[in-house]
């Protein structure tokens, strides 16, 4: 099977967006969007023919295509996380809701999002596949509020990522495991939502997105592989 | 490693005002149907039309809408019992009686979609049973500790089905933002019974039958429909008769240690 590196063409798609990429404050004030976004699902689901889906059609190549888009955005969760609870520290970040140190939990999501690492990686090489590596990422970190808002983010945008991806796999223990992984950042969303006050089940049905959505979503927090030649910029994938 | 859901599920059937008073025991009704049967239940088979292609598909769909059902008439009837005084006798904000009154909602909501969409596809949905929520009513400490184990079993019901609908990308699609909004209620109601909102990396996916076992505690008389292809599946492991239970559908009582697919 022909294995095109996801980052290949994420760069691609940066080239081609030119300067429409989001900036990074754009795309802070757009997670309420993307949070709120069931209400479209809903009426896709209820009007038979579904026509935004079968729009993607032609978005993967194969099963091993999807699972590195799926590696790529566990990586910069991965990443983002390490380095974000390095950066900030446990105090930093308080109690939630429930008195239950918010630190602790975003231990939990940070060890959860290096397993979807490791698990993606090695089934891709089961597969024969190459996983995508030598992803940097720059997060620019300030404060934690703004940590916490790019969590949701993140999380969000993962969920509705395997939602949109899920239908180009064709093989029935794929899906599985790849649904075994949506179901666990849907539950990261829904706390990091109700750390942010934000409600943790904003709709009925999530918001699905495409690939090219996704990405768009995720490139401000991407360096370009080449063309920097810096060896010194962001940080490297987990 | 991966907590097991059953283990939480057991721990909260275990609580003393979730026990009493349950049908139990599932049997096997050929072709991909599972009925109830105990009484005073009515075991029932839908049979469903016999049409063109999509038998497969209206199976899985009205699968999920046994469970939506179930869910539903659960929060129905939770939140016509209790207050938000209720709530928060128990400690808990007065946000926290409007959250739960969102799920219900989303619930009703799954409901109302899943049976259009079954109807367009020209399938017969199934309807609302009379389930055996009264034990769960008797407190809201009950009412809390119940939605969690409802809504964790509806993520892992929702995981392991998706494959049957591997052949259909636009209501795998739509399944799919059902999944994660059921991941979201689970998440949510975790942390109100005091656990961590995503225990493990990796969500365990429940079979069918499993899936049965756990919702049958809750039923008195419905339709339950599960997959045909689940069926098929499980063809090889035979089951005859109600207490004739084969090893994947041992979720029930106590210790029953996982002996499934490490979840892939």
């Amino acid at each position: 099977m022909t294995v095109r590196p996801v980052h290949e063409r994420m760069l691609e798609t940066l080239v081609a967006e030119g300067g429409r990429v989001a900036s990074r404050r754009g795309l802070l004030a757009n997670s309420a969007k993307l949070a709120g976004g069931g209400a479209f699902a809903l009426a896709a689901l209820a009007t038979p023919g579904f026509s935004r889906f079968a729009l993607a059609q032609e978005d993967f190549e194969d099963d091993v295509d999807v699972l590195n888009f799926a590696l790529t955005l566990e990586q910069l969760e991965a990443t983002f996380y390490r380095d974000g609870l390095d950066f900030f520290g446990e105090e930093a970040f308080g109690v939630d809701p429930f008195d239950e140190s918010i630190f602790e939990r975003l231990t939990e999501i940070r060890d959860h999002e290096e397993a979807h690492v490791e698990t993606l990686t090695s089934v891709i090489e089961d597969l024969g596949g190459e996983p995508v590596s030598g992803l940097r990422f720059d997060f620019g970190f300030t404060d934690a509020t703004t940590f916490l808002a790019t969590a949701q983010t993140f999380e969000t945008t993962g969920v509705s990522a395997y939602d949109g991806a899920a239908q180009f796999l064709s093989d029935q223990d794929l899906l599985t495991a790849a649904g075994t992984i949506a179901a666990v950042e849907a539950r990261h969303s829904s706390y990091l939502n109700l750390v942010n006050g934000v409600l943790p089940f904003p709709a009925a049905f999530e918001n699905v997105l495409t690939r090219d959505e996704v990405l768009e979503a995720v490139m401000p927090f991407i360096i370009p592989a080449d063309g920097t030649g810096d060896d010194d910029e962001g940080t490297p994938a987990t | 490693m991966m907590r097991q859901i059953h283990e939480r599920i057991t721990d909260v059937a275990e609580r003393p005002a979730t026990r009493r008073g349950v049908v139990r025991g599932a049997a096997m009704v050929g072709g991909g149907a599972m009925a109830m049967a105990a009484s005073p239940l009515v075991s029932q088979y839908r049979a469903l039309a016999q049409n063109e292609t999509g038998d497969d598909i209206i199976s899985v769909l009205n699968y999920a809408l046994t469970l939506e059902h179930l869910e539903n008439q659960f929060y129905a009837a939770g939140l016509a019992t209790f207050t938000s005084a209720d709530i928060e006798a128990l400690g808990f904000l007065p946000g926290v009686f409007d959250f739960i009154a969102e799920i219900g909602a989303n619930e009703a909501a799954h409901v109302e979609t899943l049976t259009t969409v079954i109807n367009d596809l020209g399938g017969e949905p199934v309807e609302a049973g009379e389930y055996a929520i009264e034990d769960a009513l008797a407190s809201a400490d009950a009412f809390i500790a119940t939605a969690q184990a409802l809504e964790n079993t509806g993520v892992g019901a929702y995981t392991g089905a998706a494959k049957f609908l591997i052949e259909n990308d636009e209501l795998l699609t739509a399944a799919l933002t059902i999944h994660a909004v059921e991941a979201r209620h689970a998440a949510y109601l975790n942390i109100l019974n005091g656990e961590s909102p995503f225990p493990d990396a990796f969500d365990e996916p429940l079979t069918p039958a499993e899936v049965v076992e756990i919702a049958s505690d809750f039923i008195v008389e419905a339709e339950v429909v599960t997959p045909e292809a689940a069926a098929a599946e499980d063809d090889e492991e035979e089951t005859e008769g109600a207490d004739d239970s084969e090893d994947e559908d041992e979720v029930e009582d106590e210790d029953e240690e996982q002996d499934e697919d490490e979840s892939a």
